[in-house]
């Protein structure tokens, strides 16, 4: 137990110190994702082009603050890239038989765990790259082959296997909590808002089932009043599925073997309640996760929907009412990398910001250039990391965050909101509050016409007010 | 030394310019294949193009760039421009293609050719500068890539030697031989090199989307392979 706490600057499993022989069982693994995954073009493309012009390192939030030599992007890819170099390419096997003799050790593994969990992933770096070297994804592979070594930060194994294995969540909520939960929700809006609404369960053949980062339910029960205040007034069909509702993907931060299951869950749980699509509550890497739904699970699989994208459009089209009050405090926004970096969505969320706030001000930079809270790639769950996380991957945001004046800094990214909230604590900025989107947009909704619209049904002879069947939930409020 | 400049200019010109051609027309090729093999296995084959587009313009012609970093972004640039326009468009290179194979192209002012001979030596040099300068890149650099860039500017120093006989204080044909056959160990080296990237840079940004495309089922397929479908997590 001691050793687990001191090997690497995160925990890991008790066997995966135990293990034997893994420079052989890294290249049993390597050998056979190349095989068959699809890794074998950007690593060749990258090997053979990377001109080491270092462009990279001036925008990674990491280097900025270290100034380590093993902090630059193009210096830990290379760690990889030295191995696929040498093992599988016969360039490589030429150069190593006329003794330019690299060879995978023991120590060389040691020093890519370190080294592949202190990049966040966050991709800000392959912008600059003139090679657009996507350093992301060489994390992304490194992590998985280190994974099937038995190298992966407890944290996030000890969660998926809740997920895969146990109670089928990260965070160990059973069903009757769930509902418990909801239910408290439920009077929660009752009582501050006086609507009668009503987090739909199981419901068959809704349009959209939701997946939020299950965390909310015990963090964030603002998000999740927003997330169905929001269907609520727009009359939208949608429901949680108990056999399923965590959107949360870990296997993105350390395993696509993990990954493709988790995927695949949410997949089989859309299809057992005949529903349409998956609705991903406020969470970047859920959402991207989901975005891999048709990699893994081909082209006919339901359509992803992120919350935003569909309160966005609800907005636009004039759905949603809001109170004349507006947000007075400065507000700001940080763009979650696996929403924001490729462009996907960046949009959205401004436009219903500048709806529901007075003072919405910008960071800088920001959407796809957004730096990395310093959260990123799973790295916020690891708690024993806190002092890194908020230190050196998370000063630059600090200081965004600061030059912006802004009292109340909006992420809809239940990773992106844990991490600032901390980096607010440890970097001397602790009047600012840290809130999800949907937080803010149930404060100045107008349930008026919503709670009309109801009193209307229930005046109808067939009223259908009896709270709590599933045939109600369902219902268009609209 | 006659004999050896015309081996130079002669059979060892041809091979190594042949051998480049060859070579990077293998990368291309070879790169090409490998994305439709990977977009033809991948489970989503939806590509966002405008994205990839414009990513690949930026990166072709860095005017963006040049507003962050002026000075690293404009030595490249200048440094770039130089080394292409100069051995492609000098007047005494298209006559000497004309009387080897019968073509000719428009080739630039002598003067111009003067002018970016001297832009690509002080602009290589101003990269290795900031090469050393810089501590990410001092770092990152190995030797070859500070000579490569020495190797670079030979051919272009060489080249206004022989273009100015009056400023030339060596032996003509020596001074040549030198210019031809620096030339000839790039195109040599192009191939083998990180200079490749003068053939895959136009690709590099579609790779870099395409490598998150992976074939339908692939963690759980390299999984069995693994022999891992039971474990546990
Ligand atoms: S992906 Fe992000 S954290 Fe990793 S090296 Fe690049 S900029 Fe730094
Ligand atoms: S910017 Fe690209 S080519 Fe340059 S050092 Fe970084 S990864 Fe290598
Ligand atoms: S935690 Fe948030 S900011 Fe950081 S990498 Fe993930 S999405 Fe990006």
């Amino acid at each position: 137990m001691t050793d687990s706490r001191t090997k690497y600057s995160f925990y890991v499993e008790q066997n995966a110190l135990e293990a034997t022989d893994r420079p052989r069982r890294f290249l049993e693994a390597f050998a056979a994702v190349l095989e068959h995954s699809s890794y074998n073009l950007p690593l060749d493309v990258y090997s053979r082009a990377s001109v080491r012009c270092g462009r990279c390192a001036a925008d990674c939030q990491l280097y900025q603050s270290t100034r380590e030599d093993r902090d630059i992007p193009c210096h830990r890819s290379e760690l990889l890239l030295r191995v696929y170099r040498r093992y599988f390419t016969r360039s490589g096997a030429l150069a190593a038989r006329f003794g330019n003799g690299f060879t995978l050790t023991d120590e060389y593994v040691d020093e890519m765990a370190e080294a592949y969990y202190r990049c966040t992933a966050c991709r800000r770096c392959k912008l600059t790259c003139p090679i657009g070297i996507d350093h992301g994804l060489i994390t992304h592979l490194a992590r998985w082959l280190l994974a099937e070594v038995g190298i992966a930060p407890k944290a996030l194994v000890v969660a998926t296997r809740e997920q895969l294995e146990g109670v089928g969540n990260t965070s160990a909520i059973p069903v009757p909590a769930l509902k418990d939960t909801c239910e408290f929700l439920e009077e929660e809006l009752k009582e501050n808002f006086d609507v009668d609404l009503k987090f739909p369960m199981d419901v068959e053949g809704a349009e959209y089932v939701f997946f939020p980062a299950v965390s909310d339910y015990l963090l964030e029960a603002d998000t999740l009043m927003g997330n169905a205040a929001v269907m609520h007034v727009t009359g939208g069909s949608w429901t949680i599925g108990t056999g399923n509702y965590d959107g949360i993907n870990y296997g993105l931060f350390y395993s696509d073997r993990m990954m493709e299951r988790i995927v695949k869950n949410e997949v089989a749980e859309v299809r057992r309640l005949k529903g349409r699509k998956i609705l991903i509550g406020e969470c970047g890497h859920a959402t991207r996760s989901a975005w891999f739904v048709p990699t893994f699970c081909g082209p006919d699989a339901p359509e992803v929907v992120n919350c935003m994208q569909y309160t966005a459009r609800q907005l636009r089209e004039g759905r949603i009412p809001l109170k004349p009050e507006r947000i007075e405090e400065r507000v700001t926004y940080h763009d979650p990398c696996n929403i924001a970096r490729a462009g996907r969505i960046t949009e959205e969320p401004r436009e219903i910001l500048r709806a529901i706030c007075r003072d919405f001000v910008e960071m800088t930079p920001n959407r796809t250039e957004n730096y990395c809270c310093g959260g990123g790639g799973g790295t916020v769950s690891i708690d024993e990391i806190r002092k890194f996380r908020t230190g050196p991957l998370g000063r630059r945001k600090a200081d965004q965050i600061r030059a912006t004046g802004a009292q109340i800094v909006v992420s809809p990214c239940a990773n992106c909101k844990k991490q600032l909230r901390e980096v607010c604590e440890d970097n001397d900025l602790k009047d600012v509050q840290v809130v999800g989107l949907h937080d803010l947009l149930l404060k100045v909704l107008d349930f008026g016409p919503a709670r009309e619209a109801a009193r209307r049904a229930a005046g109808e002879p067939a009223a259908d007010q009896t709270a709590g069947s599933p045939t109600v939930l369902a219902r268009s409020n609209v | 030394m006659h004999a050896w400049l015309e081996w130079a200019r002669g059979p060892a010109f041809v091979f190594c310019f042949s051998f480049m051609l060859l070579g990077l027309v293998r990368h291309v090729g070879v790169t090409i294949w490998e994305i439709r093999r990977t977009l033809r296995r991948a489970g989503d084959r939806s590509l966002p193009l405008t994205a990839i587009v414009k990513a690949t313009l930026t990166w072709l012609l860095p005017a963006d760039r040049l507003r962050r970093e002026p000075l690293f972004t404009a030595t490249s640039i200048l440094f770039h421009v130089a080394i292409l326009v100069v051995p492609i468009f000098l007047a005494g290179h298209i006559a000497l293609w004309a009387r080897a194979v019968g073509v000719s192209w428009p080739a630039i002012p002598n003067a111009l050719a003067d002018v970016l001979t001297i832009l690509a030596v002080v602009t290589a040099a101003g990269l290795i500068a900031q090469r050393l300068a810089a501590r990410a890149t001092r770092a990152l650099s190995k030797p070859q890539d500070h000579a490569i860039l020495i190797l670079l500017a030979l051919p272009f120093v060489t080249g206004f030697l022989v273009m100015h006989p009056g400023l030339n204080p060596f032996d003509y044909e020596s001074v040549l031989f030198v210019h031809v056959m620096s030339g000839n160990l790039i195109f040599l080296l192009m191939p083998l090199t990180k200079l490749t990237h003068a053939a895959l840079l136009p690709g590099t940004q579609v790779v870099a989307e395409i490598g998150w495309h992976w074939p339908k089922d692939s963690g759980s397929r390299v999984g069995a392979a693994l022999g891992k479908e039971e474990e546990p997590v």
